[in-house]
């Protein structure tokens, strides 16, 4: 089961700012899938192997020449606080003895 | 109580692709800041990574040096997690099937051969670079962030924890960083963060089998600090240990101005990456063709180079090891050497006057070099002059003989004139002819140092000391 406190465990790891009716709403959907889940946990897959890909594609590879990159105006809009050409953000980490 | 060291290492190396692992990004070095980015690397919605060629084949050269099993399947996997380096707020990386597994790579410590396991070596993409508006981490109020580097094809290479000390560790990331530049897949430039290294250290009591708690060391930038962190490290568990201590399971980051390594308390959450298979990227499957044309081309390697120099060309340890860590100069060396004959004159030749004016200048021509060494081996001029010739050779365009020739440093080869300079130097010096007959030994330095003066230093000094005998002698 899902509880209240996994539901927000999640939308903090995901950055997710939910409403009291959203922390709800995603709980009950959740153990719905849950539940989903465990009637396929009933299937014989003892001789199946696992799939990580829907569709069994070969890895195309890509050669090794340089391309387009976007204007530094560009990259630069997507942030919140730039300076002199770097994005700008706050204090990362705490140092201790 | 007494402690064994238990070190195990990871290290990041970027590889030496033109484009990035996943783009068509320029990976140029020192670029202006967010220059060398596109939809694909920043992760912006829609974009579609296709794994460079290069990059893989380059891993793959790496995995066949470091002796791995190449696994003809490997996955992408995806690494969630928040970090201001991090545009996509994941890394595509190998989590369960790395390209990579189970090598080792061979050193040596003081003449002994040691082997460490490489557990694995996988294929993922760099971050971005933070710079911190106080110079460290910890203790930044901000920090700037440039995306060019994010998206660089990176290997991970991670050993067993079977390095014993932290010399031993410094020893082998020499060594693994020569392998890396002679395989040609990186430039292994620690400077510029293109080799780093992570330390995980712990201890336990002397001879126990149970590992004690580690601790990982973050921000070791040169095989200085390696050695030197991992020195405090241990000495720092030692302490708490002894005072009934327990160590605690983290994170610390070395600080080179303070030679301490300090806490990293991360303001989140304990870490919880999610990882998933990477839904935009198919597995990667390798041809066994392809990987055997890799094999059969690999280059040269670093150890078995140092035992052909020895085994081959005469050298000792000490000159082998010079050549092998200083790649330029090997090639020098095997261009004008005679294989199967001793070439430690070359090599000396090499390792001193010339090293030190080829670092100013560059290298000369080794023909020109070839030139000087084979008039020093007819006697043509004498050691001390060869010194001069050389230093010569950076400046001039003339050969080592016509240098010889045009300043008229030929040695006197001619006994019966450099015989005449003798008996010339003795009748000027007749008083002190009589005192060196008289038991003033000493004075036999004196002697030879007025004729080297008299010929201006172009006389075999053997010839000399042979001659100065002969007219010292004869008359008493
Ligand atoms: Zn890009």
């Amino acid at each position: 089961m899902i509880d209240r406190q996994d539901v927000m465990r999640m939308a903090r790891l995901a950055r997710l700012e939910l409403s009291e009716e959203e922390i709800e709403l995603y709980q009950r959907d959740l153990n719905s899938f849950l539940v989903s889940g465990r009637k396929l946990q009933q299937v014989d897959v003892s001789k199946v192997e696992g799939t990580s890909h829907a569709v069994a594609v070969i890895g195309e590879l890509r050669p090794d020449v340089v391309g387009e990159s976007l204007p530094q105006e560009a990259v630069l809009g997507a942030g919140p606080q730039v300076f002199n050409g770097f994005f700008k953000v706050p204090r990362i980490v705490e140092g201790q003895e | 109580m007494k402690y064994d060291i238990v070190i195990g290492l990871e290290i990041h190396v970027a590889l030496l692709t033109e484009s990035k692992f996943l783009c068509s990004c320029a990976t140029a070095f020192g670029a202006p800041p967010n220059t060398q980015c596109c939809p694909v690397c920043l992760g912006l919605p829609g974009a579609l990574p296709l794994v460079n060629e290069q990059a893989v084949e380059y891993a793959v050269r790496a995995g066949l040096a470091l002796n791995c099993e190449i696994n003809h399947f490997s996955r992408f996997d995806r690494k969630n997690y928040f970090y201001p380096d991090l545009p996509k707020a994941y890394q595509i990386t190998q989590d369960v099937f790395p390209i990579c597994t189970n090598g080792y790579l061979e050193y040596y410590i003081d003449d002994v051969l040691r082997r460490t396991t490489i557990t694995r070596l996988h294929l993922e993409e760099e971050a971005g670079k933070l710079v911190h508006s106080s110079g460290s981490i910890v203790d930044s109020e901000y920090s700037l962030v440039d995306y060019n580097r994010a998206g660089i094809p990176l290997i991970e290479i991670v050993t067993a924890p079977d390095i014993t000390s932290p010399r031993q560790a410094r020893l082998f990331l020499e060594q693994l960083r020569l392998l890396m530049l002679y395989m040609g897949v990186s430039d292994t430039k620690m400077e510029e963060g293109s080799l780093r290294c992570d330390a995980n250290i712990s201890l336990k009591p002397a001879g126990s089998t149970v590992l004690g708690t580690k601790v990982e060391i973050k921000n070791l930038n040169s095989f200085r600090a390696l050695e030197r962190a991992l020195e405090y490290e241990a000495a720092r568990q030692s302490r708490v240990l002894e005072q009934g201590g327990e160590i605690k399971q983290e994170s610390r980051t070395w600080d080179e101005r303070s030679g301490r390594t300090l806490s990293m308390r991360s303001k989140g959450d304990a870490p919880d990456y999610r990882i998933f298979p990477e839904p935009d990227l198919p597995p990667l499957r390798l041809e066994p063709d392809w990987v055997f044309r890799i094999r059969e081309t690999l280059p040269e390697r670093p150890l078995e180079r140092l035992h052909r120099l020895e085994e081959s060309y005469g050298l000792s340890r000490y000159e082998s090891t010079f050549l092998v860590n200083y790649a330029d100069f090997c090639q020098v060396f095997l261009e004008l050497a005679e294989e199967g004959e001793d070439n430690t004159d070359l090599a000396n030749l090499l390792m001193g006057d010339y090293a030190r004016l080829a670092r100013e200048q560059g290298h000369l021509e080794p023909q020109r070099l070839a030139g000087l060494l084979q008039i020093l081996q007819e006697g043509l001029i004498t050691h001390n002059q060869g010194k001069a010739v050389l230093e010569e050779l950076f400046k001039s365009p003339l050969s080592a003989r016509e240098i010889v020739k045009e300043k008229g440093w030929e040695v006197l080869k001619d006994p019966a004139q450099l015989k005449g300079v003798v008996q010339q130097v003795l009748t000027a010096n007749s008083e002190l002819v009589e005192r060196y007959r008289g038991g003033e030994e000493k004075l036999w330095g004196f002697f030879v140092g007025q004729v080297m003066r008299t010929v201006q230093g172009k006389a075999d000094p053997q010839m000399v000391n042979e001659l100065l005998k002969g007219e010292l002698t004869q008359k008493s």
